[in-house]
């Protein structure tokens, strides 16, 4: 580390050194390689510009065929029934909320991080809000579609939504559901505002470099006329506040209100007043996890290293330390509760519908296995167990190993969700309405199908849209501050 | 307050509801589908009865009945209209006629319902004195087999359609043939018709040298012929179970599959019953191999295996009978070790002489039935407990005599009315070679079953016609007690069928041949000729004062002492290389004859659980010293088990085993009736047939059965319950007879541990402002379990009355069966001998629903009296409300089960045909058509209540407390009440409708009604100090309460010293500790 006090020599300028900051505030800077704002361009907008890679196009080909399994799923589904998936008499919700709730909690990342990150000026979110929030809106598309779908007369779906009819029946406000109904569509509503908001200035970018007729028309079209004059600047960071003040509650209600589907229940292992919070913090981990899994590879594939640095990975995966080790303390929490109740019912639900496993637990206490012990433990395992390498900087800066941790962290939430439906439906009250829940084949294409729809669209995204904010990356460069050794107009430094 | 329902208008206009039916009656397709019926020739326009009959009547109940599918919506095309008024017709209000429906020996006294002509629904006839309104599963059943649409419906001469009339007039020309009868036998099911003995004698007389013959593959009728045997006179015994303090049952399911099992149901659960702690109630001891509703319901039950049933007997004889003859001693030898059991047995039944009743089961030998005889004597049961009433003396040679008749070539022609011996004759008879050898044979039945017309195997069967369901028969018959009751019908026979009448007359060459003429003719000569005197018969369902009990019997020991004689000493007890078998008669599907019907295939076994599926029952030590058992760590309700080969003698079967609790040791239990190989599209494929074990020698009893586990892949089957226990929870809540008298309040006590301070609703009781308006009725329900024997009937009524239909046995592993009220069975104690309870459960009701709040569209919500209402037509089926529902008793209909095969359930309507047409374009041309093959779906159809609105796909639906007769009470209470306030139903009155489990119950273990009418027979129920509601620290407030079950075990026997409690409650205080003296019922 060179001497504070002898400054810092400027790349490009041997003879130029400048006074370099106080030891102590140095930080890895946010954009590697003392990048330049006219790289910054070049580089995202080549993602856009350049020849498409074949990557591409063998992914987006792969996502098209799921796309189309996911509608032709959907078209069974709604010729049949909805006999044709696992759901069966205790377990009325299967495969289809499970997904719901998964995707939901995938969709609150971005939201989080162009939110209430750039509320707390975590000035980290720039280089990777845009995918997240891109992310968010495919990720609430899919989970949208499981709501609809999973109803058993899905052609008056409508009747969910408060549209005055002939018959002058209003929806039930008094149902968790229809307090999703209004939860999700405002949640989605501002995510896409908001992220398309974000997106005016960079879509202008993309117009002003245009080659083509059709692409400066497009990108003129969404641009709305952007000239990047003060005023426009003034009005959208005026905006752009407010949307991320509006989105910020939302980030907490959406899936607060998810988790009260359960919560207003009154079934051991639902009835649970731990569930909003819980939810929120495990809708961030899994929301986390899967930023982690979209953007490790993303970095490497797209020569995004410089923007997306090792930096970000490491402070997104300190997120998903703090917040799957809230996730463990509310299955703690949940336990002490059931076993602190003394009510049976919750009793035998947790300890021996739940964690009661073959090897260990089952055989200490004479108690026979859970149907689905190895549910329970895996979603222990990757949501418990697994952020808990984070807290070492070696695990952190692993790339590779932070990507496999975060699949762990998509397949622990997805379980988390599957032990909640599940088995809290399966063995309630009455022991003669126990059975056992099996999925279909048809439940697990759904759920494939529904990544086709995700990667179709994320792939589209990529290939279209900017995946990372231009020109607020430019304001998080060291050249961009004006105290910083490097910012402000320096010796005719070219911007 | 009141409205007064508008007067019955014209037919409302709009023929738009019926462009069905002219296509129906007019389209080349129907057309051709009623040439397919009935092939050339048959359709002449000279016919009567033909095609044109059958097209006039079935457009005629099309007309009249109102789609299925669109419930209730009146006809408004008219074919023939009304310009008279038949007789007490209103449009749109259902009749009622009396009818019967005949069984063995007996019949079952009925009130049918018929909407517009045709009959929807079968009550018992309350008012008959032996009968209370109940019945079993098999009547309430009974009517999906009238619209059954693989029954038999064309005559066949050698195979090849007939019309009615040809086959009629041919086969009256035969009778002129048969001369004095040399060569002509008859083969007949048994019945109890006047009518039939009649026709029977006057052709006795016509051709003396004719043969008469009876086969019932399960022969209910030894306790008659032991009754015969013992007093030397015509009787057969009458059991007043009622009246008994002490019962012991002798491999007697006298609740499940003996004869009348409605009647003594009746009685039986009158002697349980209980009102408070000074009340008294009878004891049950049971004997027996397989696990029975009767020992389900047994204080004490003894489980021994076959081949120790007869030395008990004669061990409990020899304790009982006066003097033992040494014979019984020789008998009863291996039966000692039985003693600590068998003697306090012996001393309860002898220290309530007079109040004591011994009953035998069909399986047993007819030596068994004369000790059973016997021993009722010795008790001074004969006149108290066990009464005799005359029989006709029926004299008919058995199956095995027909058939060394037919080997030695002596019948020409036989004649067969019913029955289905290729199917279940004894193997060693070798049936269907033996009926090759009649030169020609006439048979009537109801199906076209293995013993139908097939060239290869019975070339000589020249005429099978299709026999007429009891409801579209005239007929007759006597019930259990003597009382003779009507058949009147309540339909034209749909395809022309014949009854036995009418065959046995035209064979006699009698004139009249109508069957109406000959039970009128019969009735005269028993009631006289009064007009008036065959109309109340046929108005009330009954002649009164036909019965009389034959009090001045004497029982005559020798008998007895030469058929001990007979009977060999047995015997070892079974071991795992050589089992014992016991055939039974299935709870559903009886011998057989059961088998197309898909209520009964889909109703759970009362004890077993299973669906669709017989299988080899054996005890779950059985199971483990044969490797047959599969630890599993999940219980689904679907299961795959071991097939297994059972070998007896030379003959094998396969099926798969079903490990049942309670059952004896090294015994498997084999249900008749299953793996039919020719049956309908329903009973195709279910179970295996055990009839092909069965011989003459062995017909209910066999040893030396050797079982082999095969490598075969495992088999599925489907029940509908996956758990056995209860956990502990107080889902039934029991306690002995003098733990009751002590704590009369324990239902309550046992509770589950919950905070004592602060546990109460948040928020006020919605229902509590419409609970004050007065002119509200407030429905609740109280189910007494200690009146409750699990016979199921209810089941099948429900299902009767409210459109609930099948979903086939693999649904049915899916947990996806549709019944509104299911019995759930409880095992508790030890596996291999446990007690068992069972508790209908049905939706609650909760007045503090939690269904209701959580339904998004407000399809589930409460109506004023307190009923938990289901809008179908606003369900979208988030099926949140099940989820919530503590109970699960709500039911999803996850594929459109009225409308589409059953097994094409998973196939997209978009890729698949039904009638070679694609099924989308058919649904775009009538959506009203459905996606069954056409002739299933118009007789589908029919047996529809129009006042139950028919579900479709995605729609969730539960118990209305039978909304619609609610409904209806209500409208006639308006009208009758004109423009006076008197409107409100009241069970003084008798207004207050039954539901349909209720009216079923033969136990009276269900009683619904008003609970703001403190004097209604609900309320005081619910006052009772039994009561309690499943789940009650949830606060759902159920309407629906339960009466907590007694049992009354006698402290001398040796269970009783080990537990002096149910093994259920037992569960509980080990789950939760002992229950609190009590004080916190409203905490």
């Amino acid at each position: 580390m060179a001497d504070a006090s002898q400054g810092v020599l400027v790349p490009g300028h041997p003879d130029l050194r400048v006074q370099g900051p106080p030891i102590e505030l140095e930080r890895e800077p946010l954009v590697n390689n003392t990048r330049g704002p006219g790289w910054i361009s070049d580089r995202i907008a080549s993602v856009i510009e350049g020849p498409t890679p074949r990557w591409w196009k063998i992914s987006f080909g792969i996502s098209v065929v799921f796309l189309t399994l996911c509608f032709s799923m959907i078209l069974w589904l709604m010729s049949t029934g909805v006999g044709i998936w696992g759901n069966q008499h205790p377990v009325m919700w299967g495969w289809a909320i499970i997904n719901f709730v998964w995707w939901i909690g995938i969709g609150h990342a971005g939201t989080l991080i162009s939110a209430i990150l750039f509320l707390l000026r975590q000035r980290w979110r720039t280089s990777i809000n845009r995918a997240a929030e891109a992310m968010t809106i495919f990720a609430v598309m899919c989970a949208g579609i499981f709501p609809l779908i999973h109803i058993g007369r899905i052609w008056l779906g409508w009747w969910l939504f408060p549209i005055p009819n002939s018959n002058g029946i209003w929806p039930q406000f008094r149902s968790p559901l229809m307090w999703d109904v209004f939860a999700v569509s405002t949640y989605f509503t501002v995510s896409v505002l908001f992220w398309y908001m974000g997106l005016i200035p960079d879509l202008a970018v993309m117009r002003d470099r245009a080659k083509t007729k059709i692409r400066k028309f497009g990108y003129g079209l969404f641009s709305l006329g952007w000239t990047g004059s003060n005023r426009h600047w003034s009005n959208y960071e005026k905006a752009y506040l407010i949307l991320a003040g509006l989105s910020t509650p939302l980030v907490l209600s959406v899936h607060s209100i998810v988790s009260l589907d359960f919560a207003v229940s009154q079934l051991p292992g639902w009835h649970t007043t731990i569930f909003p919070p819980y939810f929120v913090a495990g809708a961030v981990y899994s929301g986390f996890g899967m930023v982690l899994t979209l953007l490790i590879p993303l970095r490497r594939l797209l020569k995004l290293e410089d923007i997306i640095t090792v930096r970000h990975v490491e402070l997104m995966c300190k997120v998903t330390l703090a917040t799957g080790s809230i996730v463990g303390y509310a299955y703690a929490m949940e336990f002490f509760i059931a076993w602190y109740s003394g009510n049976s019912y919750e009793r035998f639900l947790f300890f021996q519908n739940r964690a009661a496993d073959p090897f260990i637990i089952g055989p200490l206490f004479h108690i026979k296995p859970a149907p689905y012990w190895w549910g329970f433990w895996t979603m222990v395992i990757c949501n418990v167990v697994v952020p808990q390498f984070f807290w070492f900087k070696k695990c952190r800066t692993s790339m590779f190993f932070v990507f496999f941790l975060s699949i762990l962290v998509n397949i622990g939430m997805w379980f988390e969700r599957f032990v909640i439906v599940i088995t809290s439906l399966q063995r309630e009250f009455l022991p003669s309405n126990w059975s056992y829940y099996s999925p279909t084949p048809m439940d697990i294409l759904q759920y494939l199908g529904t990544f086709g729809l995700f990667f179709t669209f994320f792939l589209l995204f990529l290939k279209y849209i900017p995946l990372i904010a231009i020109a607020e990356v430019k304001g998080v460069t060291p050249q961009a501050d004006p105290h910083h050794p490097l910012g402000g107009a320096k010796i005719g430094e070219k911007h | 307050m009141k409205t007064i329902p508008p007067p019955c208008l014209e037919p409302e206009t709009g023929p738009k509801y019926w462009r069905s039916l002219d296509q129906l009656a007019d389209t080349p397709e129907f057309r051709e589908w009623a040439e397919r019926e009935f092939p050339a020739g048959a359709s002449e326009m000279d016919d009567p009865v033909t095609r044109r009959g059958f097209v006039k009547i079935m457009s005629a109940s099309f007309l009249l009945a109102g789609l299925g599918a669109t419930g209730c919506r009146r006809p408004v095309e008219n074919i023939y209209p009304f310009a008279k008024m038949p007789m007490d017709y209103v449009h749109g209000v259902p009749q009622y006629f009396a009818t019967a429906r005949p069984t063995r020996r007996t019949a079952i006294p009925l009130i049918v319902k018929s909407n517009d002509g045709r009959p929807t629904k079968v009550e018992g006839n309350p008012d008959l004195p032996e009968s209370n309104g109940g019945t079993d599963t098999f009547t309430q059943a009974s009517i999906l087999e009238l619209y059954d649409p693989d029954r038999a419906m064309r005559c066949l001469r050698n195979g090849s359609g007939e019309s009615r009339q040809v086959a009629l007039d041919a086969l009256s020309a035969l009778a002129g043939t048969f001369g004095d009868g040399t060569g002509l036998a008859f083969l007949m099911g048994q019945s109890s018709s006047p009518s039939r003995m009649r026709l029977q004698q006057a052709l006795a007389e016509k051709f003396p040298k004719a043969a008469w013959h009876t086969h019932e593959a399960i022969d209910l009728d030894l306790p008659r012929q032991a009754a015969t045997l013992a007093y030397k006179a015509p009787v057969e015994p009458f059991y007043k179970l009622d009246e008994a303090t002490v019962v012991l049952s002798l491999d007697c399911d006298f609740i499940g599959s003996e004869e009348n099992a409605a009647g003594h149901i009746r009685r039986f659960a009158k002697g349980r019953h209980i009102e408070d702690k000074d009340s008294s109630m009878s004891r049950l001891y049971a004997v027996e191999s397989l696990f029975t509703l009767t020992g389900l319901n047994a204080d004490h039950r003894l489980r021994v295996t076959p081949s120790m049933i007869v030395p008990v007997l004669a061990r409990l004889a020899m304790n009982i009978l006066p003097s033992a003859d040494s014979s019984l001693q020789e008998l009863a030898g291996p039966a000692q070790a039985h003693d600590e059991w068998i003697v306090p047995c012996a001393k309860d039944l002898k220290a309530n002489p007079g109040k004591s009743l011994v009953m035998g089961g069909y399986r047993l030998p007819l030596a068994g039935h004369l000790l059973v005889s016997a021993m009722n004597d010795a008790l001074g049961a004969v006149n108290h407990t066990v009464e005799f009433h005359k029989t006709p003396n029926f004299t008919e040679g058995t199956l095995a005599d027909l058939v060394t008749a037919l080997n030695n070539g002596q019948v020409q022609t036989l004649v067969m009315l019913g029955g289905n011996p290729a199917n279940d004759a004894p193997t060693d008879l070798n049936w269907s070679q033996a009926q090759a050898k009649a030169k020609s044979v006439i048979r009537l039945n109801y199906y076209n079953d293995e013993t139908s017309w097939n060239s290869a195997v019975h070339p000589t069967l020249q005429w099978d016609l299709p026999a007429a369901h009891y409801l579209e028969s005239w007929g007759d018959a006597r019930t259990t007690d003597g009382t003779m009751v009507p058949i009147q019908p309540l339909i034209e026979p749909l395809f022309g069928g014949i009854t036995d009448l009418e065959l046995l007359a035209v064979l006699g060459g009698m004139t009249p041949t109508s069957p109406y003429e000959i039970v009128r003719q019969t009735f005269r000569g028993i009631a006289g000729d009064d007009e008036n005197n065959w109309r109340k018969f046929l108005h009330d369902g009954f002649l009164a004062a036909s019965i009389a009990a034959e009090s001045g019997v004497q029982h005559d020991s020798a008998e007895l002492t030469k058929a001990l004689g007979q009977i060999k000493a047995v015997s070892v007890e079974p071991t795992n290389t050589k089992l014992d078998i016991v055939f039974f008669r299935d709870s559903k599907m009886d011998d057989g004859r059961h088998n197309n019907n898909g209520w009964l295939q889909e109703l759970p076994d009362p004890v077993s659980k299973l669906t669709w599926d017989n299988a080899v029952l054996m005890s779950p030590k059985t199971a483990k010293d044969l490797g047959l058992v599969i630890e599993r760590l999940h219980q689904p309700q679907r299961v795959f088990n071991y097939i297994v080969e059972v070998t007896l003698g030379n003959r094998t079967v396969r099926g798969p085993i079903w490990i049942q609790p309670g059952m004896a040791d090294n015994t498997l239990g084999l249900a008749l009736g299953y793996g039919r190989e020719k049956t309908g599209r329903v009973g195709i494929g279910t179970g295996f047939n055990a009839f092909k074990l069965r011989t003459t020698d062995a017909m209910y009893y066999a040893s030396g059965a050797i079982l082999v586990k095969t490598t075969d892949s495992s088999y599925q089957l489907s029940t509908t319950q996956a758990h056995w226990e209860m956990n502990g929870r107080p889902v039934v809540r029991e306690a002995n007879l003098d733990q009751f008298r002590k704590e009369p309040k324990f239902a309550q006590a046992m509770k589950p541990e919950a905070p004592e301070k602060g546990f109460g609703p948040a928020y006020p009781n919605p229902l509590d402002a419409a609970k004050k308006n007065p002119a509200n009725h407030q429905w609740g329900m109280s189910i007494d379990l200690n009146r409750c024997v699990g016979c199921s009937a209810c089941m099948v009524a429900c299902q009767s009355e409210n459109n609930i239909p099948i979903v086939g046995k693999d649904m049915v592993g899916k947990s996806r069966e549709m019944h509104w009220i299911r019995l759930d069975r409880y095992y508790a104690g030890p596996e291999e001998n446990p007690q068992a309870v069972t508790q209908p459960m049905l939706c609650q009701h909760c007045e503090a629903a939690p269904c209701e709040n959580v339904c998004p569209v407000n399809a589930t919500s409460h109506d004023d009296e307190g009923l938990n209402v289901m809008t179908y037509n606003r369900c979208v089926g988030t099926r949140y409300c099940s989820n919530n529902c503590p109970y699960k008793v709500r039911r999803f209909n996850f594929f459109d089960y009225n409308r589409r095969p059953l097994n094409h359930l998973y196939k997209s309507p978009l890729i698949t045909t039904t009638d070679g047409e694609w099924e989308l374009m058919r649904w775009l041309k009538n959506p009203d058509k459905g996606n069954l093959p056409e002739d299933e779906w118009q007789l589908a159809r029919l047996v529809k209540n129009p006042d139950v609105t028919v579900r479709m796909r995605g729609v969730m639906e539960k118990c209305t407390l039978c909304l619609q007769r609610i409904e209806q009470a209500k409208i006639a209470s308006k009208v009758k009440a004109r423009d006076t306030d008197h409107v409100k139903l009241s069970e003084k009155e008798g207004t207050v409708p039954k539901t349909a489990c209720q009216q079923a119950c033969p136990a009276e273990a269900i009683v619904f009604g008003d609970i703001s009418d403190p004097d209604s027979s609900v309320s005081k129920a619910k006052a009772q100090d039994r009561t309690y509601s499943v789940l009650e620290f949830l606060l759902t407030k159920p309407r629906c309460t339960y009466l907590a079950r007694v049992r009354n075990p006698n402290p001398q026997m040796p269970d009783f010293k080990e537990h002096s409690m149910p093994y259920s409650t037992e569960e509980f205080e080990k789950a939760n500790g002992a229950p609190e003296a009590e004080g916190g019922s409203n905490g």
